[in-house]
């Protein structure tokens, strides 16, 4: 019969119908469901665009960091599979170069020179990497280059200036800037601003492009290159690597292309899995909150649900009515999501670059992975659809009317003890795994600490149900309290109060574990900081690169530096970066001279005195522990490095931490350094000061003896630990601001659960009002109950909390060869549950007032309505 | 003298349209102590507005609601609370009993606000709720207990603290026809055996056989029997 009165239907074909129902029904439904619980659905709305934002937010974040810098040098490289790499900053000859580039097997060659320096134009500085390319660099056809015809852009020796870098410092083609490149300020004319139509991604890189005469003039390195660039004939790439080997005599790395990448990768890996943990936990805030909301508006939809098909709708038009609802709501949230995600990458995420910029050539450029915004998009729908269709299970129930109106007021809000005791069971086995786990391997840490955050929701019941059983014991004997009625009153809202106290529970664990990690190796690269620097009472270097590895000049400055007043003597500091393997190994040289060669605080293993003594002689290195391993070295035996001069050996005089730079530190004598790398240019001058003069004082002397070089940085001890210390700080700064952010987010997001889940209590408080209840008495259960809940989420969360800092610091120091000390900072932890628990009572506080004053007051439909 | 007198009461309420609905119209009506009285009407007469009337939930625009001589509109919040945690049960039609607690916690509950431990008020409840038939259900939740079994939980709850004025709003409303009559039987006796005025708003017309006095109210305006149409009742299942 209904076929037939279907069949008789006309045909619209803007109006089609979807599992029998049209689209128009469709969306009258939803109008119809908006006017009646257009708060419900923006909660549930934001539930799941908190959710998608978190985590594409934290997601887009951290590849922004890394994520430019792929296709930065993928547009320079463009068809190039082989490269040599210099060993230090100085490069190699342009004559070596030329051989390399006329091997036999090589299509197109191109030369390279690089070298760290800071830009000044007529608004402001900043830091940038001076970039010199041959001609042949059009040839290999990367897209940041193609367009790049020697001679054109780069005109009459000019430099070319990426667009948003020109208008940072206020330059303009034909003017000119300041280059500040090994201690010396040069000017050079712009001869082009370049966009991105002309020199791709590379328009968003701080780096300024010269033909590579040019830069070689500017940066003092005359017929000098730091990287060639080599594409060889198909089928030739072994045989042209074995000819590259053979003529540079292991002098020189020879890799595959893109060996910059893997290094920039093992550099920037431990935060990038900091941010996936991050993302994990985010991502789990957002779906309970999104679970939340679905705990609030069950009830309802089973309602309508059950109407529905008691109206005679069929189960797949049902589908179809919720399916609707969900798609509309989970497509529109998840676009609001990703809209958050971005902003929030953009502002309070925004990661800073400081810390691989000193070795890398990251651009502040965020590029947008569809595929991530897909996934993300992706979840936030799938989260709607649960939310809207998990209401279908009432159609199991053989009344389903019946049983939706029962179920509005029992049975969905509350979770079995059974069920309670097994999750309670399978959280401390969660825990128990995790600590096997990052016992037998340290570096599964961060898959440990995503565990521990799914332990969380398991043992969140259990503990719930502890927390019931004493207040009820409480309540039992304590008169006059309100303790018995929020016992009762939190046992009648189970569930919901559960996924309440998770969403709190994983926001404080988070924010425990990862700030607790985070003042750990912020106090422990602190340490460091100073115990690195205090061999001297005044540094002078050539910028502020908190490596110090930037050469520069010496033209006599060290002498004229032994003779200023004030000065007792002058010692060389010598370092760079060295690329062994995957490994960009900070080398730091250190005269025999210093007080100390090693940082007492960063060693793990060795003898102290005999570790210096042996570094000082000579052939011996202190290593960070995570290159030790990678070697299987220990103290006293003998390991080789790839120099400038070849492979040279060295014997292990003690094992450190990675002194704050985690690929790895290596200390040697400064005259092994010397003879090594060929090189007397220093990288900082460190300067003592006779007795009695003030560190000001000796600045102002060393500034004055200086006056000829304006281009190199006079420092006091304090300045140069202060700068330093920011400079690592500022590393660490994402990782605090994402923590904090997760934390306002939960507590935002519990205090809107929160605040509706007391809304839709005012039926509830009202039967209490006309059974006698004063509103004091229920606003004392309300705040209660809210902070019960709120206490046992804190509570739970920072023990696990605690547990993950302290699994973090020690992943930190095994895994990554941090320096990072566990200790407990309980005014940090202490913070966290501030904002928790603080935002939660508050606003418990002033809408349980609000509707427990007017309960009494309420309107008969309002009051007497079968709601829980 | 009366236990609880209304004096020409009325009760507007404001629609969303902006109209005003007299729900409760010049209402004058009386109950004695140890008198059982319904009231009955059709959906939206105003009968659940004047429970909450007498029970001090709602302030009358006009007119007087006087408990054992005394104003309720002289009582401050805190002594409109105590006056119907001490001197008033009510029965609701929705019973409002908590998911998860037991029958006994349930009819304990209000007790709790009285400054009781729920040690004691459960030991209060106990009986009443042997009384009403419950004595083998008393720690069973109340989310598995049938309507009616849950209807006798709200009846012990509204007795538990042995009022002296029994509001009850469709008390067998969701119950059969032998619960009713049980759930009427009891009504009345407590009615009898404590002196205790009930106030019943009903549709069963059954209970009238149970009452005293029988009043109907029809949009806000009170008359006396039962004036209504035969369909507009509903007879308990």
């Amino acid at each position: 019969m209904r076929s037939r009165r279907s069949a008789k239907l006309p045909r619209h074909p803007l109006d089609p119908r979807i599992a029998g129902v049209r689209l128009s029904a469709l969306g009258a439904h939803y109008r119809l469901r908006l006017r009646r619980q257009l708060a419900a659905e923006l909660l549930a709305g934001a539930g799941i665009a908190v959710g998608v934002a978190l985590v594409f937010g934290v997601l887009l974040a951290n590849s922004s960091i890394t994520g430019s810098a792929p296709a930065l040098i993928r547009a320079v490289e463009g068809n190039a599979r082989l490269e040599l790499q210099a060993r230090s900053s100085e490069g190699f000859s342009e004559a070596l170069a030329s051989r390399a580039g006329r091997v036999p097997g090589v299509r197109y060659a191109a030369f390279v020179l690089r070298e760290d320096g800071e830009l000044a134009g007529p608004h402001s500085r900043r830091a940038v990497q001076v970039v010199g390319l041959s001609a042949g660099i059009v040839a290999l056809h990367g897209s940041a280059t193609r367009n790049l015809g020697t001679g054109v852009a780069l005109v009459n020796g000019g430099v070319g200036l990426p667009a948003p870098l020109a208008q940072g410092v206020g330059a303009h083609g034909g003017g000119r800037v300041e280059l500040l490149v090994g201690g010396v300020e040069r000017a050079a004319p712009v001869g082009a601003v370049l966009d991105s139509a002309t020199i791709g991604s590379v328009a968003q890189a701080p780096i300024v492009i010269a033909q590579l005469g040019v830069a070689q003039e500017l940066t003092e390195h005359p017929g000098r290159v730091t990287e060639v660039l080599i594409e060889p004939y198909p089928g030739a790439d072994a045989r042209v690597a074995a000819e590259l080997r053979s003529l540079t005599a292991g002098r020189v790395n020879v890799e595959s292309a893109g060996s910059e990448l893997r290094l920039l990768e093992a550099t920037a890996g431990p935060l990038g899995q900091s941010t996936s943990l991050f993302a994990a936990i985010g991502a789990m805030v957002g779906l309970l909150f999104a679970a939340n909301t679905m705990l609030l508006t069950l009830p309802e939809r089973r309602r309508l649900v059950a109407e529905l098909h008691t109206n005679g709708f069929e189960v797949r038009q049902i589908q179809a009515i919720l399916l609707s609802q969900a798609l509309v709501l989970g497509v529109l949230a998840s676009l609001a999501g990703l809209a958050l995600g971005v902003l929030l990458a953009h502002t309070i995420l925004g990661q800073s670059t400081v810390y691989l910029a000193a070795a890398f050539p990251i651009a502040s450029h965020q590029s947008i992975d569809p595929i991530m915004a897909l996934l993300a998009f992706a979840g936030g729908v799938s989260a709607a659809v649960l939310v809207c269709l998990a209401p279908m299970l009432v159609l199991r129930s053989s009344a389903p009317l019946t049983s939706a109106a029962r179920g509005a007021e029992h049975s969905v809000q509350h979770l079995g003890r059974r069920a309670a005791r097994t999750l309670g069971l399978l959280g401390a086995s969660l825990v128990a795994g995790v600590t096997v786990l990052v016992l037998s391997d340290p570096a599964l840490t961060v898959l440990g600490g995503v565990l521990l955050a799914l332990a969380i929701p398991c043992l969140i019941p259990v503990s719930f149900d502890g927390v019931l059983l004493v207040l009820k014991r409480l309540g039992r004997r304590t008169r006059g309290s309100m303790i018995s009625l929020a016992a009762i009153e939190l046992n009648a809202t189970a569930t919901r109060s559960i996924a309440l106290i998770a969403v709190a529970a994983l926001a404080v664990y988070g924010s425990v574990a990862i700030q607790g990690a985070r003042a750990d190796l912020s106090s422990g690269l602190d340490e460091a900081v100073v115990e690195y620097l205090d061999t001297a009472q005044v540094w002078v270097a050539a910028n502020d690169n908190f490596l110090t590895v930037d050469s520069f000049k010496d033209d006599g400055a060290a002498a004229l530096l032994a003779r200023a007043p004030g000065v007792s003597a002058v010692r060389v500091y010598q370092g760079g970066l060295l690329d062994v393997g995957s490994r960009p190994l900070w080398i730091r040289a250190r005269s025999p001279l210093d007080d100390r060669m090693i940082q007492k605080s960063q060693l793990l293993e060795g003898a102290l005195d005999r570790a210096e003594e042996e570094i000082r002689r000579g052939g011996w290195a202190a290593i960070s522990n995570a290159f030790a391993a990678e070697r299987r070295l220990h103290v006293g035996e003998r390991f080789t490095l790839p120099t400038p001069s070849g492979v040279a050996s060295f014997g292990v005089a003690a094992i450190t931490t990675n002194t704050g730079w985690s690929p790895g530190a290596i200390t040697i004598n400064l005259n092994d350094y010397r003879r090594l790398w060929g090189s007397d240019r220093p990288a900082a001058l460190e300067v003592g000061l006779k007795p009695g003069v003030s560190p000001a004082a000796g600045r102002r002397s060393v500034r004055q003896a200086l006056k000829g070089r304006p281009g190199l940085r006079v420092q006091t001890l304090a300045e140069r630990v202060a700068s330093f210390q920011a400079s690592a700080r500022e590393g660490l700064r994402s990782l605090g601001q994402i923590s904090a952010l997760l934390l306002i987010t939960a507590a935002l997001a519990v205090a809107a659960v929160l605040s509706a889940s007391i809304w839709q209590r005012r039926p509830r408080l009202a039967s209490l009002a006309a059974q006698g209840f004063d509103h004091m008495q229920l606003w004392r259960a309300v705040v209660m109950e809210s902070g019960v809940a709120v206490a046992v989420g804190c509570a739970v969360g920072a023990l696990l909390g605690l547990y993950g800092h302290a699994l973090a610091s020690r992943w930190l120091q095994l895994s990554t060869g941090f320096p990072a000390p566990f200790s407990l900072d309980l005014g940090a932890i202490l913070l966290a549950l501030a904002i928790v628990a603080g935002c939660t009572v508050l606003l418990a506080g002033v809408l349980g007032f609000y509707c427990a004053r007017v309960a009494p007051r309420l309107t008969p439909s309002v009051a007497f309505q079968d709601q829980p | 003298m009366s236990a609880l007198e209304l004096r020409g009461v009325r009760k507007r309420f404001s629609c969303a349209d902006g109209t005003r609905v007299e729900a409760v119209d010049g209402v004058s009506l009386s109950v004695a102590p140890g008198e059982l009285v319904a009231l009955y009407g059709p959906s939206g007469s105003g009968k659940t507005t004047l429970l909450m009337i007498a029970a001090g939930l709602l302030a009358p625009d006009a007119g007087a609601v006087l408990f054992d001589g005394r104003d309720l509109a002289t009582l401050s919040v805190r002594e409109g609370a105590l006056y119907r945690r001490r001197d008033v049960g009510f029965v609701f039609q929705a019973f409002h009993l908590v998911p998860g607690a037991t029958a006994l916690e349930n009819a304990a509950i209000k007790l709790l606000g009285d400054g009781w431990t729920l040690k004691e008020a459960c030991a209060a409840a106990r009986p009443w709720l042997q009384r009403v038939g419950l004595g083998a259900r008393l720690e069973h939740p109340s989310d598995s207990l049938s309507m009616g079994e849950r209807q006798r939980v709200a009846i012990a709850r509204a007795l538990v603290n042995e009022p002296r004025l029994l509001l009850a709003d469709e008390p067998t409303g969701s119950l059969d026809s032998e619960r009713g009559a049980q759930v009427l039987d009891l009504l009345g006796e407590l009615c009898r055996e404590r002196g205790m005025p009930v106030l019943l708003v009903t549709h069963d017309p059954r209970a009238s056989a149970y009452v005293d006095r029988v009043h109907t109210l029809r949009d806000g305006l009170l008359c006396d029997g039962l004036d209504i149409e035969p369909g507009a009742l509903s007879i308990s299942r």
